[in-house]
Protein backbone atom coordinates (compact mmCIF):
# COMPACT_ATOMS: atom_id res chain seq x y z
CA UNK A 1 0.00 0.00 0.00
CA UNK A 2 1.24 3.60 -0.68
CA UNK A 3 1.15 6.14 1.51
CA UNK A 4 1.68 8.86 -0.38
CA UNK A 5 2.02 9.03 -3.78
CA UNK A 6 2.76 12.02 -6.35
CA UNK A 7 1.58 11.86 -9.91
CA UNK A 8 2.49 15.48 -11.70
CA UNK A 9 3.11 17.78 -9.34
CA UNK A 10 3.84 21.23 -11.21
CA UNK A 11 4.62 24.51 -9.56
CA UNK A 12 6.29 27.56 -11.51
CA UNK A 13 7.89 30.20 -10.06
CA UNK A 14 9.74 32.99 -12.01
CA UNK A 15 13.20 31.26 -11.92
CA UNK A 16 12.25 27.48 -11.05
CA UNK A 17 9.78 24.98 -12.15
CA UNK A 18 8.95 21.35 -10.75
CA UNK A 19 7.86 19.42 -13.53
CA UNK A 20 6.03 16.61 -13.12
CA UNK A 21 7.52 15.06 -9.93
CA UNK A 22 5.78 11.94 -9.27
CA UNK A 23 6.90 9.26 -6.83
CA UNK A 24 5.05 6.54 -4.41
CA UNK A 25 6.66 5.67 -1.06
CA UNK A 26 5.10 2.09 0.54
CA UNK A 27 4.59 1.75 4.18
CA UNK A 28 6.94 0.76 6.39
CA UNK A 29 10.04 1.89 4.03
CA UNK A 30 12.46 4.89 4.62
CA UNK A 31 12.59 6.83 0.88
CA UNK A 32 15.95 9.26 0.50
CA UNK A 33 14.84 12.51 -1.30
CA UNK A 34 17.86 13.80 -2.82
CA UNK A 35 18.97 16.32 -4.45
CA UNK A 36 21.72 19.45 -4.86
CA UNK A 37 20.53 22.92 -2.73
CA UNK A 38 18.19 24.79 -4.73
CA UNK A 39 17.05 21.53 -6.65
CA UNK A 40 13.21 21.23 -5.13
CA UNK A 41 13.34 19.12 -2.40
CA UNK A 42 11.82 21.78 0.19
CA UNK A 43 9.61 23.54 -2.70
CA UNK A 44 8.63 19.72 -3.27
CA UNK A 45 7.95 18.75 -0.05
CA UNK A 46 5.79 22.26 0.80
CA UNK A 47 3.59 21.76 -2.06
CA UNK A 48 2.58 18.21 -0.29
CA UNK A 49 1.69 20.23 2.51
CA UNK A 50 0.26 22.64 0.95
CA UNK A 51 2.70 25.24 2.23
CA UNK A 52 2.65 26.42 -1.76
CA UNK A 53 0.17 25.83 -3.90
CA UNK A 54 0.91 23.19 -6.70
CA UNK A 55 -0.34 24.25 -10.49
CA UNK A 56 -1.31 20.79 -11.04
CA UNK A 57 -0.92 17.56 -10.17
CA UNK A 58 -2.27 15.17 -7.78
CA UNK A 59 -0.99 14.06 -4.36
CA UNK A 60 -2.50 11.33 -1.91
CA UNK A 61 -1.69 10.53 1.20
CA UNK A 62 -3.36 7.00 2.65
CA UNK A 63 -4.96 6.82 -0.75
CA UNK A 64 -6.65 10.18 -0.18
CA UNK A 65 -6.51 13.85 -1.85
CA UNK A 66 -4.40 15.83 1.23
CA UNK A 67 -6.61 19.37 -0.09
CA UNK A 68 -9.79 17.57 1.39
CA UNK A 69 -8.23 15.31 3.90
CA UNK A 70 -6.33 18.16 5.05
CA UNK A 71 -7.16 17.55 8.83
CA UNK A 72 -7.80 13.90 8.88
CA UNK A 73 -4.29 13.67 7.24
CA UNK A 74 -2.35 15.61 9.27
CA UNK A 75 -3.26 13.57 12.43
CA UNK A 76 -1.40 10.95 11.17
CA UNK A 77 1.11 12.69 9.64
CA UNK A 78 4.65 14.28 11.50
CA UNK A 79 6.39 17.34 9.48
CA UNK A 80 10.08 17.84 10.90
CA UNK A 81 11.76 20.67 9.15
CA UNK A 82 15.59 20.27 10.15
CA UNK A 83 15.34 21.42 14.09
CA UNK A 84 12.46 23.07 16.24
CA UNK A 85 13.15 26.70 15.26
CA UNK A 86 9.71 28.01 16.21
CA UNK A 87 8.88 29.89 19.60
CA UNK A 88 12.78 28.96 20.83
CA UNK A 89 12.69 31.12 24.08
CA UNK A 90 9.85 29.23 25.30
CA UNK A 91 10.21 26.29 27.79
CA UNK A 92 9.30 22.56 25.59
CA UNK A 93 6.66 22.09 27.77
CA UNK A 94 4.58 25.01 26.79
CA UNK A 95 5.08 24.08 23.35
CA UNK A 96 4.05 20.42 24.24
CA UNK A 97 1.26 21.56 26.13
CA UNK A 98 -0.20 23.42 22.93
CA UNK A 99 0.71 20.75 20.61
CA UNK A 100 -0.70 17.89 22.33
CA UNK A 101 -4.51 19.39 22.56
CA UNK A 102 -4.71 19.35 18.52
CA UNK A 103 -4.26 15.71 18.43
CA UNK A 104 -6.83 12.96 19.60
CA UNK A 105 -4.73 10.11 19.44
CA UNK A 106 -1.85 11.72 21.84
CA UNK A 107 0.00 9.15 23.94
CA UNK A 108 1.46 11.11 26.63
CA UNK A 109 3.42 7.86 27.65
CA UNK A 110 5.21 7.80 24.42
CA UNK A 111 5.84 11.02 24.91
CA UNK A 112 7.58 10.78 27.97
CA UNK A 113 9.62 7.90 26.59
CA UNK A 114 10.72 9.92 23.81
CA UNK A 115 11.64 12.25 26.56
CA UNK A 116 13.38 9.70 28.17
CA UNK A 117 15.27 7.98 24.83
CA UNK A 118 16.29 11.03 23.47
CA UNK A 119 17.30 12.38 26.93
CA UNK A 120 15.93 15.35 26.72
CA UNK A 121 14.29 17.96 29.57
CA UNK A 122 11.47 19.82 28.22
CA UNK A 123 12.06 22.49 31.33
CA UNK A 124 14.69 24.04 28.41
CA UNK A 125 13.83 26.43 26.03
CA UNK A 126 14.26 25.36 22.19
CA UNK A 127 17.85 27.69 22.15
CA UNK A 128 19.14 26.06 25.15
CA UNK A 129 19.12 22.92 23.09
CA UNK A 130 21.41 21.59 20.66
CA UNK A 131 20.79 21.13 16.96
CA UNK A 132 20.77 17.63 17.01
CA UNK A 133 18.46 17.77 20.64
CA UNK A 134 16.17 20.47 18.63
CA UNK A 135 15.38 17.25 16.23
CA UNK A 136 14.60 14.79 18.28
CA UNK A 137 12.48 16.86 20.36
CA UNK A 138 10.34 17.29 16.57
CA UNK A 139 10.70 14.05 16.61
CA UNK A 140 9.28 13.31 20.06
CA UNK A 141 6.30 15.98 18.90
CA UNK A 142 5.47 13.99 15.78
CA UNK A 143 5.95 10.42 17.09
CA UNK A 144 4.03 11.27 20.47
CA UNK A 145 0.45 11.59 18.26
CA UNK A 146 1.40 7.98 16.18
CA UNK A 147 2.26 9.21 12.83
CA UNK A 148 2.37 7.05 10.74
CA UNK A 149 4.43 8.77 7.78
CA UNK A 150 7.21 11.24 8.49
CA UNK A 151 8.51 13.76 6.25
CA UNK A 152 12.03 15.15 7.06
CA UNK A 153 12.91 17.69 5.82
CA UNK A 154 17.06 17.77 5.74
CA UNK A 155 16.65 16.49 9.77
CA UNK A 156 20.40 15.60 9.73
CA UNK A 157 21.99 18.89 8.09
CA UNK A 158 24.68 20.66 11.08
CA UNK A 159 24.61 17.76 13.18
CA UNK A 160 28.17 15.95 14.10
CA UNK A 161 28.58 12.62 12.07
CA UNK A 162 27.98 10.59 16.01
CA UNK A 163 24.65 12.28 16.28
CA UNK A 164 23.74 11.65 12.77
CA UNK A 165 24.45 7.85 13.36
CA UNK A 166 21.93 7.93 16.65
CA UNK A 167 19.05 9.67 14.48
CA UNK A 168 19.55 6.91 12.08
CA UNK A 169 19.42 4.17 14.45
CA UNK A 170 16.21 5.45 15.89
CA UNK A 171 14.82 6.12 11.84
CA UNK A 172 15.96 1.76 11.39
CA UNK A 173 13.77 1.72 14.76
CA UNK A 174 11.17 3.46 13.76
CA UNK A 175 10.45 1.73 10.39
CA UNK A 176 10.84 -1.83 12.12
CA UNK A 177 7.75 -0.51 13.73
CA UNK A 178 5.69 0.14 10.17
CA UNK A 179 6.42 4.28 10.05
CA UNK A 180 6.91 5.19 6.97
CA UNK A 181 9.73 7.86 6.75
CA UNK A 182 10.31 10.67 3.76
CA UNK A 183 13.75 12.29 4.61
CA UNK A 184 15.44 15.03 2.08
CA UNK A 185 18.79 15.24 2.42
CA UNK A 186 21.57 16.10 0.62
CA UNK A 187 23.99 14.43 2.92
CA UNK A 188 23.93 11.07 0.64
CA UNK A 189 26.26 8.77 2.83
CA UNK A 190 23.15 8.85 5.31
CA UNK A 191 21.18 7.16 3.13
CA UNK A 192 23.33 4.52 2.59
CA UNK A 193 22.80 3.62 5.64
CA UNK A 194 19.25 3.53 6.45
CA UNK A 195 17.22 4.44 2.68
CA UNK A 196 15.46 1.41 0.86
CA UNK A 197 14.35 3.43 -2.04
CA UNK A 198 15.70 7.21 -3.19
CA UNK A 199 13.68 9.87 -5.31
CA UNK A 200 16.41 12.13 -6.81
CA UNK A 201 15.41 15.31 -7.75
CA UNK A 202 17.60 17.92 -10.28
CA UNK A 203 16.77 21.07 -11.36
CA UNK A 204 12.85 20.71 -10.66
CA UNK A 205 12.98 16.99 -12.49
CA UNK A 206 12.60 13.88 -10.29
CA UNK A 207 15.43 11.92 -12.44
CA UNK A 208 15.22 8.60 -10.83
CA UNK A 209 12.62 7.16 -7.85
CA UNK A 210 13.62 3.48 -7.45
CA UNK A 211 14.89 0.98 -4.63
CA UNK A 212 18.96 2.43 -3.87
CA UNK A 213 21.02 -0.46 -5.06
CA UNK A 214 18.73 -1.22 -8.53
CA UNK A 215 20.20 2.96 -8.60
CA UNK A 216 23.66 2.78 -7.63
CA UNK A 217 24.15 -0.35 -9.67
CA UNK A 218 23.52 1.30 -13.19
CA UNK A 219 26.35 2.86 -12.74
CA UNK A 220 30.04 2.24 -12.55
CA UNK A 221 32.93 4.53 -10.96
CA UNK A 222 36.08 4.70 -13.61
CA UNK A 223 39.16 6.56 -12.92
CA UNK A 224 40.98 7.66 -16.00
CA UNK A 225 44.46 9.29 -16.61
CA UNK A 226 44.85 12.15 -18.92
CA UNK A 227 46.02 10.11 -21.34
CA UNK A 228 42.86 7.60 -21.05
CA UNK A 229 40.45 10.53 -21.63
CA UNK A 230 40.20 10.51 -25.15
CA UNK A 231 37.51 12.09 -27.55
CA UNK A 232 36.77 8.23 -28.14
CA UNK A 233 35.54 7.78 -24.39
CA UNK A 234 34.35 11.02 -23.75
CA UNK A 235 30.59 10.58 -25.18
CA UNK A 236 29.93 7.33 -22.58
CA UNK A 237 31.42 9.28 -19.45
CA UNK A 238 28.88 11.20 -17.48
CA UNK A 239 29.89 14.47 -15.57
CA UNK A 240 34.25 14.16 -16.03
CA UNK A 241 35.87 16.06 -13.44
CA UNK A 242 38.95 16.79 -12.38
CA UNK A 243 40.26 14.24 -9.65
CA UNK A 244 44.18 14.11 -7.74
CA UNK A 245 45.41 11.44 -9.73
CA UNK A 246 43.87 12.59 -13.10
CA UNK A 247 39.86 12.43 -14.11
CA UNK A 248 36.63 10.54 -12.47
CA UNK A 249 33.38 10.18 -14.15
CA UNK A 250 30.23 7.47 -14.00
CA UNK A 251 29.05 5.64 -16.42
CA UNK A 252 26.34 3.38 -17.28
CA UNK A 253 26.98 0.11 -16.14
CA UNK A 254 26.61 -1.39 -19.62
CA UNK A 255 28.50 0.79 -21.25
CA UNK A 256 31.84 0.06 -18.50
CA UNK A 257 32.00 -3.46 -20.48
CA UNK A 258 32.60 -1.55 -24.05
CA UNK A 259 35.83 0.24 -22.45
CA UNK A 260 39.18 -0.52 -21.22
CA UNK A 261 39.25 1.67 -18.20
CA UNK A 262 39.16 0.38 -14.21
CA UNK A 263 35.91 0.43 -13.07
CA UNK A 264 34.43 0.28 -9.84
CA UNK A 265 31.37 0.13 -7.87
CA UNK A 266 29.82 3.53 -7.41
CA UNK A 267 28.16 4.84 -4.03
CA UNK A 268 25.49 7.02 -3.93
CA UNK A 269 28.13 10.71 -3.70
CA UNK A 270 29.45 9.90 -6.45
CA UNK A 271 26.73 9.38 -8.74
CA UNK A 272 25.14 12.50 -7.52
CA UNK A 273 27.96 14.59 -7.65
CA UNK A 274 29.12 13.33 -11.33
CA UNK A 275 25.32 13.48 -12.39
CA UNK A 276 25.50 17.49 -10.98
CA UNK A 277 28.20 17.75 -13.22
CA UNK A 278 26.73 16.73 -16.53
CA UNK B 1 -10.92 26.44 17.73
CA UNK B 2 -10.73 26.66 21.69
CA UNK B 3 -7.24 24.82 20.78
CA UNK B 4 -6.15 27.68 18.83
CA UNK B 5 -6.97 30.33 20.90
CA UNK B 6 -5.13 28.24 23.91
CA UNK B 7 -2.22 28.39 21.21
CA UNK B 8 -3.01 32.20 20.65
CA UNK B 9 -2.81 32.55 24.59
CA UNK B 10 -0.13 30.64 25.73
CA UNK B 11 2.29 31.42 22.78
CA UNK B 12 1.72 34.38 19.93
CA UNK B 13 0.15 36.65 22.92
CA UNK B 14 2.83 39.38 23.84
CA UNK B 15 2.43 40.50 27.40
CA UNK B 16 2.16 43.97 26.32
CA UNK B 17 -1.14 43.30 24.61
CA UNK B 18 -2.60 42.11 28.22
CA UNK B 19 -1.00 45.20 30.19
CA UNK B 20 -2.11 47.32 27.32
CA UNK B 21 -6.24 46.12 28.72
CA UNK B 22 -5.20 47.89 31.93
CA UNK B 23 -5.25 50.87 30.00
CA UNK B 24 -9.09 51.42 30.06
CA UNK B 25 -8.27 53.30 32.68
CA UNK B 26 -7.16 56.31 30.75
CA UNK B 27 -11.23 56.85 31.04
CA UNK B 28 -9.93 59.11 34.13
CA UNK B 29 -7.63 61.20 32.63
CA UNK B 30 -9.36 64.55 33.17
CA UNK B 31 -8.75 65.87 29.42
CA UNK B 32 -7.55 63.28 26.71
CA UNK B 33 -8.64 62.46 23.17
CA UNK B 34 -9.81 58.93 24.87
CA UNK B 35 -9.77 57.01 21.37
CA UNK B 36 -6.27 56.26 22.18
CA UNK B 37 -7.01 53.93 24.70
CA UNK B 38 -8.55 51.72 21.85
CA UNK B 39 -4.96 52.71 19.33
CA UNK B 40 -2.99 51.05 22.17
CA UNK B 41 -5.71 47.28 21.35
CA UNK B 42 -4.20 48.02 18.23
CA UNK B 43 -0.96 48.36 19.09
CA UNK B 44 -1.04 45.43 21.52
CA UNK B 45 -2.18 43.34 17.99
CA UNK B 46 0.15 44.45 15.86
CA UNK B 47 2.88 43.02 19.25
CA UNK B 48 1.00 39.83 18.80
CA UNK B 49 1.31 39.77 15.14
CA UNK B 50 5.00 40.47 14.91
CA UNK B 51 6.01 38.25 17.84
CA UNK B 52 4.25 35.61 15.33
CA UNK B 53 6.37 36.21 12.59
CA UNK B 54 9.46 36.34 14.85
CA UNK B 55 8.80 32.67 16.36
CA UNK B 56 7.93 31.21 12.84
CA UNK B 57 4.20 30.83 14.49
CA UNK B 58 2.65 30.48 11.18
CA UNK B 59 5.22 27.75 10.02
CA UNK B 60 4.41 26.02 13.53
CA UNK B 61 0.42 26.03 12.78
CA UNK B 62 0.68 24.73 9.70
CA UNK B 63 1.96 21.64 10.97
CA UNK B 64 -0.82 21.00 13.59
CA UNK B 65 -3.99 18.88 12.16
CA UNK B 66 -5.83 22.32 11.45
CA UNK B 67 -6.96 23.49 8.00
CA UNK B 68 -5.16 26.93 6.64
CA UNK B 69 -7.74 28.73 6.66
CA UNK B 70 -8.45 28.30 10.66
CA UNK B 71 -5.19 30.21 11.18
CA UNK B 72 -6.95 33.19 10.42
CA UNK B 73 -10.22 32.40 11.78
CA UNK B 74 -8.37 31.81 15.29
CA UNK B 75 -6.41 35.11 14.86
CA UNK B 76 -9.38 37.31 14.44
CA UNK B 77 -11.43 35.40 17.18
CA UNK B 78 -8.25 35.90 20.16
CA UNK B 79 -8.75 40.00 18.53
CA UNK B 80 -12.45 40.47 18.50
CA UNK B 81 -11.84 39.22 22.01
CA UNK B 82 -9.13 41.67 23.00
CA UNK B 83 -11.12 44.57 21.50
CA UNK B 84 -13.88 43.63 23.64
CA UNK B 85 -12.12 43.26 26.91
CA UNK B 86 -10.44 46.33 26.07
CA UNK B 87 -13.93 48.10 25.39
CA UNK B 88 -15.83 46.37 28.60
CA UNK B 89 -13.29 47.07 30.85
CA UNK B 90 -13.24 50.83 29.72
CA UNK B 91 -17.02 51.13 30.42
CA UNK B 92 -16.35 50.76 34.66
CA UNK B 93 -14.08 53.62 34.32
CA UNK B 94 -16.63 55.87 32.03
CA UNK B 95 -19.16 55.05 34.91
CA UNK B 96 -16.97 56.80 37.64
CA UNK B 97 -16.79 59.65 35.23
CA UNK B 98 -20.53 60.14 35.41
CA UNK B 99 -20.79 58.94 38.86
CA UNK B 100 -18.59 61.74 39.93
CA UNK B 101 -18.60 65.21 39.25
CA UNK B 102 -15.33 65.43 37.11
CA UNK B 103 -15.10 68.21 35.04
CA UNK B 104 -15.98 67.62 31.28
CA UNK B 105 -13.02 66.33 28.87
CA UNK B 106 -11.90 69.37 27.13
CA UNK B 107 -9.50 67.76 24.46
CA UNK B 108 -12.18 65.75 23.02
CA UNK B 109 -15.23 63.26 23.39
CA UNK B 110 -16.52 62.49 26.54
CA UNK B 111 -16.23 59.44 27.61
CA UNK B 112 -20.20 58.43 26.98
CA UNK B 113 -22.15 55.66 24.90
CA UNK B 114 -21.42 57.70 21.68
CA UNK B 115 -17.63 57.71 22.25
CA UNK B 116 -17.97 53.43 22.03
CA UNK B 117 -19.82 53.39 19.56
CA UNK B 118 -17.21 55.49 17.59
CA UNK B 119 -14.14 53.46 19.19
CA UNK B 120 -16.23 49.90 17.58
CA UNK B 121 -16.33 51.73 14.39
CA UNK B 122 -12.21 52.83 14.89
CA UNK B 123 -11.29 49.17 15.76
CA UNK B 124 -13.29 47.84 12.94
CA UNK B 125 -11.28 49.59 10.66
CA UNK B 126 -8.34 48.60 11.78
CA UNK B 127 -9.47 45.23 12.03
CA UNK B 128 -9.91 45.43 8.06
CA UNK B 129 -7.02 47.69 6.97
CA UNK B 130 -4.38 46.13 9.18
CA UNK B 131 -5.59 41.64 8.79
CA UNK B 132 -6.37 42.35 4.91
CA UNK B 133 -3.01 43.77 4.80
CA UNK B 134 -1.28 41.89 6.78
CA UNK B 135 -2.25 38.31 5.19
CA UNK B 136 -1.08 39.52 1.81
CA UNK B 137 2.06 39.17 3.38
CA UNK B 138 2.50 38.15 7.11
CA UNK B 139 6.22 38.95 6.91
CA UNK B 140 5.14 42.38 5.90
CA UNK B 141 3.70 43.48 9.39
CA UNK B 142 5.27 46.40 10.41
CA UNK B 143 3.91 48.14 6.92
CA UNK B 144 0.40 46.87 7.74
CA UNK B 145 0.43 48.27 10.71
CA UNK B 146 1.56 51.76 9.40
CA UNK B 147 -1.43 51.72 7.13
CA UNK B 148 -3.88 50.88 9.40
CA UNK B 149 -2.34 53.29 11.86
CA UNK B 150 -2.42 56.27 9.61
CA UNK B 151 -6.12 55.35 8.83
CA UNK B 152 -7.48 54.90 12.36
CA UNK B 153 -5.19 58.24 13.14
CA UNK B 154 -7.13 60.26 10.31
CA UNK B 155 -10.07 58.63 11.78
CA UNK B 156 -9.69 59.54 15.12
CA UNK B 157 -8.54 63.41 14.36
CA UNK B 158 -11.81 63.72 12.48
CA UNK B 159 -13.66 62.28 15.19
CA UNK B 160 -12.17 64.66 17.66
CA UNK B 161 -12.21 67.54 15.36
CA UNK B 162 -16.15 66.82 14.95
CA UNK B 163 -16.88 67.87 18.82
CA UNK B 164 -15.70 70.75 18.53
CA UNK B 165 -16.55 72.34 14.73
CA UNK B 166 -20.33 70.51 14.25
CA UNK B 167 -22.91 71.68 16.09
CA UNK B 168 -24.84 68.98 16.76
CA UNK B 169 -21.78 66.68 17.50
CA UNK B 170 -20.71 69.48 19.91
CA UNK B 171 -23.75 70.12 21.68
CA UNK B 172 -25.85 66.49 21.51
CA UNK B 173 -23.12 63.96 21.15
CA UNK B 174 -19.89 65.51 23.32
CA UNK B 175 -22.28 65.59 26.32
CA UNK B 176 -22.31 63.51 29.52
CA UNK B 177 -24.58 60.64 30.02
CA UNK B 178 -27.38 60.04 30.26
CA UNK B 179 -27.95 63.58 28.97
CA UNK B 180 -29.25 62.97 24.66
CA UNK B 181 -29.36 59.36 25.21
CA UNK B 182 -31.75 58.43 22.08
CA UNK B 183 -28.62 60.04 18.99
CA UNK B 184 -25.81 58.46 21.05
CA UNK B 185 -27.73 54.92 21.44
CA UNK B 186 -28.25 55.53 17.38
CA UNK B 187 -24.33 56.24 17.29
CA UNK B 188 -23.65 52.94 19.72
CA UNK B 189 -26.05 50.70 17.79
CA UNK B 190 -24.35 52.40 14.30
CA UNK B 191 -20.68 51.17 15.94
CA UNK B 192 -21.78 48.05 16.56
CA UNK B 193 -23.06 47.42 12.74
CA UNK B 194 -20.29 48.42 11.43
CA UNK B 195 -17.64 46.56 13.84
CA UNK B 196 -19.23 43.57 12.51
CA UNK B 197 -19.27 44.49 9.15
CA UNK B 198 -16.00 45.85 8.83
CA UNK B 199 -14.36 42.92 11.36
CA UNK B 200 -16.05 40.48 8.97
CA UNK B 201 -15.50 41.49 5.72
CA UNK B 202 -11.96 41.89 6.96
CA UNK B 203 -12.39 38.16 8.10
CA UNK B 204 -13.60 36.57 5.00
CA UNK B 205 -11.22 38.71 2.88
CA UNK B 206 -8.30 37.81 4.89
CA UNK B 207 -9.38 34.11 4.36
CA UNK B 208 -9.26 34.17 0.85
CA UNK B 209 -5.92 36.08 0.94
CA UNK B 210 -3.98 33.67 3.22
CA UNK B 211 -5.47 30.54 1.58
CA UNK B 212 -3.76 31.74 -1.48
CA UNK B 213 -0.55 32.83 -0.29
CA UNK B 214 2.49 30.86 -0.75
CA UNK B 215 4.48 30.46 2.64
Amino acid sequence: MNVLSIKNLCKSYESFNLNNVSFDIKKGTIMGFIGRNGAGKTTTLKSILNFVHPDSGEILFFGKSFSENEFEIKQKLGFVSGGIDYYSKKKLRTITNVTRRFYKSWDEKAYDEYLKLFKLNDNKNADQLSAGMRVKYSLALALSHNAELLILDEPTSGLDPVSRDDLLDIFLTLCDKGITILFSTHITSDLEKCADTITYIKNGTIIASTDINTFTSKYKLVELTKEQLTDHIKPVLIGYKRSKSGYTAIINTEDSKKINVKCSDADLESIMIHIEKE
Amino acid sequence: MKNMLYKEIKLVTHPTTLIFLSLSAMMLIPNYPYYVTFFYSALGIFFMCLNGRENHDIFYTMTLPIRKKDIVKGRFLFVIAVELVQLLAAIPFALIRRTFTIPDNEVGIEANIAFFGLSLIMLGLFNLVFFTRYYKDPNKVGFSFALSSIIIAVYMILAETSVHVIPFMRDCIDTKDPQFLFPKLIFLTAGIIIYICTTYLGYRKSIKLFVALDL
